[in-house]
């Protein structure tokens, strides 16, 4: 304990001072501003304002990047509550209600809560973090490469339980990102692989590249498709703080939410974006009366956006103490963190304990950050929200661009991206969900270097992975949840779970 | 036979050349032994499940009723990819003064509704503040202007 208030207090000796402070409120300002655009999630808004960072040192760009994410998250948020389409996966279940709320003239008490809930879940996940940073770290003292191949296999798993639609599609999605991952030079032999000749896949595909593509570009070939829909809140936005009223029906799914959320965010294969349906869900099951649920109940707003947040911050759990990012925003503070010499796992701790504590402490300021941030400025976005599409896809297609293009200063990059974007367009027509190919790419690299030295320690032998105990109880795990997904009164529930 | 969902076969299909062109490039690639895994092994194994998949999916459109298929639209592919194409073959010649308005130009005609002077006046505000965020703000190294300022 005593050891846990030495290191918060070295976090905040560092994420206090007045540079970093400054970092994590542009951060979170900028954050906001992009995600509050319609269709750019967390992943676009990061990839894109990635280069805002580069000249900052690595604790500063870490920080900075956190508040990016915060803000993307809560500007996802915001969009669903005032416009009735969801920025992100994670922000589905907010529309329901929230904008609800916002039809009957309650967006300020709706968009209110929402920033008091995910405060309230930032701080507990924030602790979280803190106190679990350590034994996990230890934990991973005890992988070796099977344990890590097979956790991500896991990881995987998961990723194939809670992509929408087929879990034949889904898998299959997995396995072209595993391919795609294996373009660029082999690590071991110095030998190109799959890159047709082109100097610039002799590196890789550029995670950035590939995510910007097929969310960010593909994104707006969609939303042209779709006519617009938009339908931004006219009238009073309303009093920002909620009554004493809302507050008591509030604080309790706040809670379940934050708990909620902060397990499940864990888990890896993006278990974070499966909070915020569980507390909805939950909030509708133990209500009195059920059927204000969809026609603007607070706690259904309150408590999925707890959910949403905790989820969003313990998701960098596995990537702080393991190194393996549970999903593809983590995958981009890999490649951030890479860009500024940090390679994350459970030396990051031991070796540069000032930048681990104190983006952890980040985390706290940065969901305070929000809570300033936005309330007095949702005036300004529910403007930004009324320009029409026909002005703002080009102005993020421009942002996209030169995003792409400042990350390693390559025009090749933006074409790369460019194709992509077609990529993700056949993608969506053909019915695939693109999250979980980019988990597979992300992991793809990880688990094949793992996978060859497993092999090489085992000479061989394929029976490594189930002999070695931890190892094996992963693999046991993951063979359970596929069999679950697949059975057929699951599959009934899971896809009814869904289409709520 | 019948197709009873044209989606499912279409992905399926889809899957499977994907994957021939993984077995095409990596072909040359040794694969080595399970013992000394050669850099070829991975993308051909990869590859080969992957047409696996595909085929199942291919079959299973066949035997169950899904959805259809989708239309294409030609429109917004072509406008906005080929105005990030253009960005990326104009940004280092020319800069980003040129290259930014003519990206919002090009990308916003992917829209039927989109007025010609309005967005060029949009797109040179908008390249305006990048620049102005980007180059001086941040100090990025994005050429602006090379003809007339050399940088």
């Amino acid at each position: 304990m005593g050891d846990l208030l030495g290191n918060l207090a070295l976090g905040f000796s560092t994420a206090l001072s007045i540079q970093n402070i400054l970092l994590c409120f542009t951060g979170c300002l900028v954050g906001t501003l992009i995600g509050v655009l319609p269709g750019v999630g967390p992943i676009a808004t990061i990839a894109m304002l990635l280069p805002l960072t580069f000249k900052v040192d690595p604790t500063g760009a870490l920080i900075m990047l956190a508040g990016i994410y915060y803000g993307a998250q809560y500007g996802g948020s915001t969009t669903a509550i005032l416009v009735n389409i969801p920025g992100e996966a994670t922000s589905v279940v907010t529309v329901l209600d929230g904008h609800q709320m916002a039809k009957q003239g309650r967006a300020g008490v709706a968009l209110g809560t929402a920033a008091i809930g995910s405060f309230i879940a930032g701080s507990v996940a924030t602790v979280f973090i803190a106190a679990l940073g350590k034994p996990l770290t230890e934990l991973a003292l005890l992988f070796g490469p099977a344990e890590y191949f097979s956790l991500m296999v896991l990881g995987l798993a998961f990723a194939v339980v809670l992509a929408r639609g087929s879990v034949l599609k889904a898998v299959a999605v997995i396995f072209l990102g595993l391919l795609l991952s294996t373009v660029g030079t082999d690590l071991e032999t110095g030998e190109e692989r799959l890159t047709f000749g082109i100097p610039d896949l002799a590196d890789g595909i550029d995670f950035a590249v590939l995510a910007m593509g097929i969310f960010g570009f593909a994104e707006i070939l969609r939303n042209l498709e779709n006519p617009e829909t938009r339908d931004v809140v006219r009238g009073a936005i309303g009093r920002l703080l909620p009554s004493k009223e809302d507050l008591k029906r509030s604080l309790a799914p706040i809670a379940r939410g934050t708990g909620l959320g902060a397990i499940l965010g864990i888990l890896p294969g993006n278990g974070a974006v499966l909070g915020p349906f569980a507390s909805y869900t939950l909030e509708k099951k133990i209500a009195k009366d059920p059927s204000r649920f969809g026609k603007g109940a607070i706690e259904g707003v309150a408590g999925p956006e707890a959910a949403n947040n905790a989820g969003a911050q313990t998701a960098f759990i596995p990537l702080l103490t393991l190194g393996i990012p549970p999903n593809a925003v983590m995958a981009l503070m890999v490649g951030a963190m890479t860009i500024h010499g940090v390679i994350p796992g459970p030396q990051v701790m031991t070796k540069n304990p000032s930048l681990f504590w104190g983006m952890i402490a980040s985390m706290w300021i940065g969901n305070l950050m929000l809570l300033i941030i936005n309330l007095p400025l949702v005036g300004l976005w529910v403007r930004l929200l009324k320009v029409p599409y026909r002005l703002m896809f080009p102005a993020i297609l421009l942002f996209c661009c030169i995003g792409i293009y400042s990350i390693n200063n390559n025009p090749g990059d933006v074409i790369m991206t460019a194709f992509f974007g077609l990529a993700g367009y056949a993608l969506y027509k053909f019915g695939f969900e693109p999250a979980p190919l980019l988990l597979g790419f992300v992991l793809g690299k990880l688990m094949e270097e793992t996978f060859r030295q497993a092999m090489v320690i085992s000479r061989g032998s394929f029976m490594t992975f189930v002999e070695r105990p931890l190892s094996g109880a992963l693999l046991a795990i993951t063979a359970a949840i596929l069999v679950i997904a697949v059975l057929p009164n699951v599959r009934k529930r899971r896809e009814e779970a869904f289409q709520e | 036979m019948t197709v009873k969902s044209p989606q499912e076969v279409a992905a399926g299909l889809f899957l499977i050349v994907v994957a021939a062109i993984g077995l095409w490039q990596g072909a040359e690639l040794a694969a080595g032994s399970l013992n000394q895994m050669g850099p070829g092994m991975l993308p051909r194994a990869l590859s080969v499940i992957l047409v696996v998949l595909g085929g199942a999916l291919a079959l299973d459109g066949f035997l169950e009723k899904g959805a259809g298929l989708e239309r294409w639209h030609v429109r917004g592919p072509v406008f906005i990819l080929g105005a990030a194409v253009v960005f990326g073959l104009l940004v280092r010649p020319v800069g980003l003064a040129i290259a930014g308005p003519v990206a919002v130009l090009l990308g916003a005609m992917a829209d039927k509704g989109t007025k010609f002077v309005e967005t060029l006046v949009f797109g040179v505000i908008l390249t305006a503040f990048c620049v102005g965020l980007f180059k001086y703000a941040l100090g990025l190294p994005i050429p602006v202007a090379p003809w007339l300022l050399g940088y």
